[in-house]
């Protein structure tokens, strides 16, 4: 059984489509880079992959369940608990310190503010920064943020990881630094990652690359 | 530049839109807020030299010409003073009296218009028949204080009013009763004034808060719009002009819809009884340098305080940064609070001999006070915000207590102005109402209501015979008994005395001390608070020869009371007229309930204002956080969540700060009250918790009116095009 699957999925915003009939499967712990120009539809068939977006036709499948049928509540439950996510910039909430950011989603999810800050309390050593636990968003560089928002993408052990250009604000050894990080943990936790970059050398890390182009996944690559 | 400036500023999008309504919104609502106690001052002078003519018993001697004889003495009727002129002309040019075509004749005279209608509804014996002869005509409004005001003129033989005791004016006073020592109609308009600068201060200072919180409103993408211009080529010379250009155009906006502002509720605003009485419409008037003052200093107090916001972020062509986060405040703030404090307490059973002894303690002690709750505001809500913040154990409320304590001062700066105005408002109302507890105005179903006595003071005259007492009061339906007060001597100085049996037997009045015959007592026979029966030692069968002291007629309804009121005034128009305790009390505490209805009126102000303050610092916010916000929700974050985050954000400053300003208030009242008065603060009446519960209400309302917005700006669109 696939991890995740988009079957023919068509999207438009107002008159303008953004996927017309894209599919995509993905396997359990593989790590699948989504390529593309820009206004190719690749950000949008992260959305509708992670329930963000519904689409107007065609079906999203989430461990063989139908994922596009499901209400708000439940698409948010689902990707509170389950996914996880890791944007281009501006994802820490920036009256958090960096270990309270990680924490967010287990406190989210119920837990205890003790065993939320001791969860995340070993992702600090693990991704480089043991030190930082205290620092708020606007005290980190742009790479010690993206591995904050890394961490906090990873803490609750999620099923699948989105990753919508992880690396473009960075610089490219910063960059390639985020990226091991990312393709490590993930792989440590058996995650599935959905990577959306525009960058060769970031799908690089993917074990499988697809093109999207005027959205439709219209091209396989494998690494 | 400067067209290019307007142009930008109103077309540049819904957003830039919306922050110039905002910004003008404020302006408006704070120009008007300025124009309400000027023109208030204005009416105050306007009202008062319409009570000049009324003080003719005092105007200067001019030599020449005829003259007028003049006496002037109040009235009641159910509680509402009247105004009783009775004139009588020497020669044919005597001084005529403002508002009256020619001088009343005797039996007849004018009434004023509200006094008119009160006798056209009235039975005579009750009222009417106080004023002999008939009515020929209105008092016009050149003579009225106010629309309410109840005078009547009459017209009476010299020999009747020589009898009278009155006076011979050779001129109408036209001297406002502020600049004249010797007058008694009227008010002193300068502490009335004071007490509006204190309003207008109380209001004008959230108004100026919610107007640099709007300025803020937006502001990031307006300075990133800046700093793309620096990018292309403009100086900073022309990003502050095209901030002064925005800034004036919402301040000139916010002007004019303010002065409209103040035009529509001029009418509501004249109802307001500042002095006791309403004014005139036409009262609240606007001088041309105030008018100016205002159009003037409002858009250029905003290119200042643009000016000013401006300089908190640093614009360059590659963006824009924002200074450091100040340092948190520090624990020394809370020292001027504890001071103030120690202050009052200090002075309690050590109360300073003279009164301006007594001036430079409690003022100072108050001033402290609220100086040290502005200034340990930020420094308690770090405080508060981080313990919030350390026991958090929900994603929201530690979210909103690690913001409200990264940056505190902003927080309780949108609450400030409901901090001070709390504070005022509720030590006004906890002494006012304490003082008016024991000294003010009885309950009506009270014998002090009920109770009307005539007293006939030795400098008035000879003693009444008992044969000239009214025989017809007794049988007045409704009139419950008839007590007769004789006047002793008591070595030089008067006693009124009463038998104990009679006193006993109304069994009203008190009760004589226990084996004492004759009792001392208030002339009025109403027992006043802090004073007691004493016995005096004289024999009763001698009470019934000594000269009358009063009459008290004790009444079961208001009807009864009248008319007991107009057989006395008629049997005895010399002195003070009859009245009740509580009149004379109700008179005594006037003052104190305006002053009351004056911090109601700060209230029912500043609380919407600071919420409105607050709704923009929530938006504002929200603005800046509407990527990492939107993102959260992106990741499954509730809705919910994020409302609880923007409700704990704004509800725990409002509500935290309100109750420390209530409960310094009180204990500031108290420990004043305790020091000055020897009481212990009475709590206030519903109508000042409906008050303040009603303005929070309404602040909650208006914060709640912002979470769409959180719906809004955190959809999925915000994260796809930031």
């Amino acid at each position: 059984m696939t991890a995740l699957e988009a079957r023919d999925v068509a999207l438009s915003f107002g008159e303008t489509p953004a996927l017309r009939g894209a599919s995509l499967a993905v396997d359990p712990g593989e790590i699948v880079a989504i390529m593309g120009p820009s206004g190719s539809g690749k950000s949008t068939l992260l959305h509708c992959l992670a329930g963000i977006l519904v689409p107007s036709a065609g079906e999203v499948l989430f461990e063989g369940d139908r994922l596009d049928q499901l209400g708000e509540h439940q698409r948010s439950v689902l990707r509170r608990d389950r996914f996880g996510f890791v944007f281009q910039f501006g994802q820490l909430v920036p009256e958090l310190t960096a270990q309270e950011n990680v924490a967010l989603p287990l406190l989210l999810g119920g837990a205890r503010r003790t065993a939320a800050m001791a969860a995340a309390e070993p992702w600090f050593d693990r991704l480089g920064l043991a030190g930082l636990q205290r620092r708020r968003s606007g005290e980190l560089s742009g790479g010690q943020a993206q591995r904050v928002a890394l961490a906090r993408g990873l803490v609750a052990r999620p099923s699948v990881l989105f990753a919508d250009e992880p690396t473009g604000a960075l610089d490219s050894v910063t960059g390639e630094q985020v990226m091991n990080l990312l393709v490590d943990a993930a792989h440590d936790q058996r995650t599935t990652v959905v990577l959306v970059t525009h960058e060769a050398r970031v799908a690089a890390y993917a074990d499988r690359q697809v093109i999207v182009r005027d959205g439709r996944v219209n091209a396989l690559v494998r690494s | 530049m400067i067209r290019f400036a307007i142009r930008l500023t109103v077309v540049g999008g819904r957003e830039a839109v919306t922050r110039l309504v905002i910004i003008a919104g404020a302006v408006a609502l704070g120009v008007a807020l300025l124009l309400a106690p000027i023109a208030a001052t204005n009416a105050l002078g306007a009202q008062n030299q319409r009570y000049a003519w009324l003080n003719t018993a005092v105007a200067p001697t001019v030599k020449g010409g005829d003259s007028l004889l003049w006496l002037i003495h109040g009235d009641y009727y159910h509680g509402r003073t009247i105004g009783r002129v009775e004139v009588a002309a020497q020669g044919a040019h005597a001084p005529l009296p403002p508002g009256i075509p020619r001088l009343p004749r005797p039996g007849e005279y004018y009434v004023s218009p509200a006094l008119g209608e009160l006798l056209a509804t009235t039975p005579p014996a009750e009222l009417g028949d106080r004023f002999p002869g008939h009515d020929i005509g209105v008092i016009g409004d050149a003579a009225l204080p106010s629309p309410d005001s109840l005078l009547v003129v009459i017209g009476r033989t010299p020999a009747d009013l020589t009898a009278l005791g009155a006076t011979r004016a050779t001129q109408i006073m036209t001297t406002a009763p502020s600049g004249c020592g010797q007058c008694y109609a009227g008010f002193n308009a300068n502490d009335i004034a004071v007490a509006l600068s204190v309003v207008a201060a109380a209001l004008i200072f959230p108004v100026l808060i919610f107007i640099a919180t709007a300025t803020r409103l937006a502001a990031a993408r307006r300075e990133q719009r800046f700093a793309a211009m620096r990018l292309v080529g403009a100086t900073p010379r022309q990003i502050s002009l095209l901030s002064a250009v925005e800034s004036t155009l919402a301040a000139a906006v916010g002007t004019a819809v303010g002065l409209g502002l103040f035009l529509a509720a001029r009418p509501s605003l004249a109802r307001i009884p500042f002095t006791g009485e309403r004014f005139f419409v036409a009262d609240l008037s606007l001088t041309a340098p105030d008018l100016l003052g205002v159009a003037l200093g409002v858009p250029a107090g905003a290119v200042v305080a643009a000016g000013l916001a401006l300089r908190r972020v640093r614009i360059s062509p590659l963006g824009v940064s924002r200074r450091v986060t100040p340092r948190p405040p520090r624990g020394w703030r809370a020292l001027p609070l504890v001071v103030g404090l120690a202050e009052l307490g200090y002075f309690v059973g050590r109360r300073p001999a003279s009164t301006n002894g007594q001036l430079i303690a409690y003022v100072t002690g108050f001033v402290v006070i609220l100086v040290g709750l502005v200034l340990a505001g930020p420094w308690l809500t770090m405080q508060s915000a981080r313990v919030l913040a350390g026991r958090a154990r929900r994603p929201a409320t530690l979210i909103a207590g690690r913001r409200l304590a990264d940056d505190p001062r902003a927080a309780f700066r949108s609450v400030s102005g409901l901090i001070v105005a709390l504070f005022v408002t509720t030590v006004a109302t906890g002494a006012i109402t304490t003082f008016v507890a024991h000294r003010g105005a009885p309950r009506t179903d009270s014998v002090e209501a009920t109770a009307v006595h005539k007293i006939f003071w030795p400098e008035d005259g000879p003693a009444p015979t008992p044969a000239r007492i009214p025989a017809g009061l007794g049988s007045i339906p409704g009139v419950r008994d008839v007590t007769l007060v004789h006047r002793a001597d008591d070595g030089g100085h008067w006693l009124a005395v009463i038998t104990c049996s009679d006193l006993d037997r109304l069994a009203v009045y008190g009760r004589c001390p226990p084996g004492a015959r004759v009792a001392a007592v208030n002339p009025g026979l109403v027992d006043t608070p802090g004073t007691e029966i004493e016995a005096a030692d004289l024999d009763p069968a001698a009470v019934a020869g000594l000269p009358i002291m009063s009459v008290v007629v004790n009444t079961a309804n208001h009807a009864a009371l009248e008319q007991a009121r107009t057989l006395l005034e008629n049997a005895f128009p010399r002195g003070q007229p009859p009245a009740s305790e509580g009149e004379r009390e109700a008179d005594n505490s006037q003052d104190l309930v305006r002053l009351q209805q004056l911090a109601s009126v700060v209230i029912i102000g500043s609380l919407p204002i600071a919420g409105c303050s607050l709704a923009v610092s929530v938006a504002s916010g929200l603005s800046d956080r509407r990527r990492p916000f939107s993102l959260l929700r992106l990741t499954g974050v509730q809705l919910a969540t994020l409302r609880q985050v923007v409700a704990i954000e704004s509800l725990l400053p409002l509500l935290a700060s309100a109750a420390v300003a209530i409960g310094l208030g009180f204990l500031a009242a108290e420990l004043f009250l305790r020091a000055q008065l020897g009481y212990t603060l009475t709590p206030p009446g519903w109508v000042y918790y409906a008050v303040v519960t009603g303005g929070l209400a309404l602040s909650l309302t208006i914060i709640a009116s912002t979470l769409p917005l959180l719906q809004r700006i955190t959809g999925p669109d915000t994260a796809r095009n930031e």
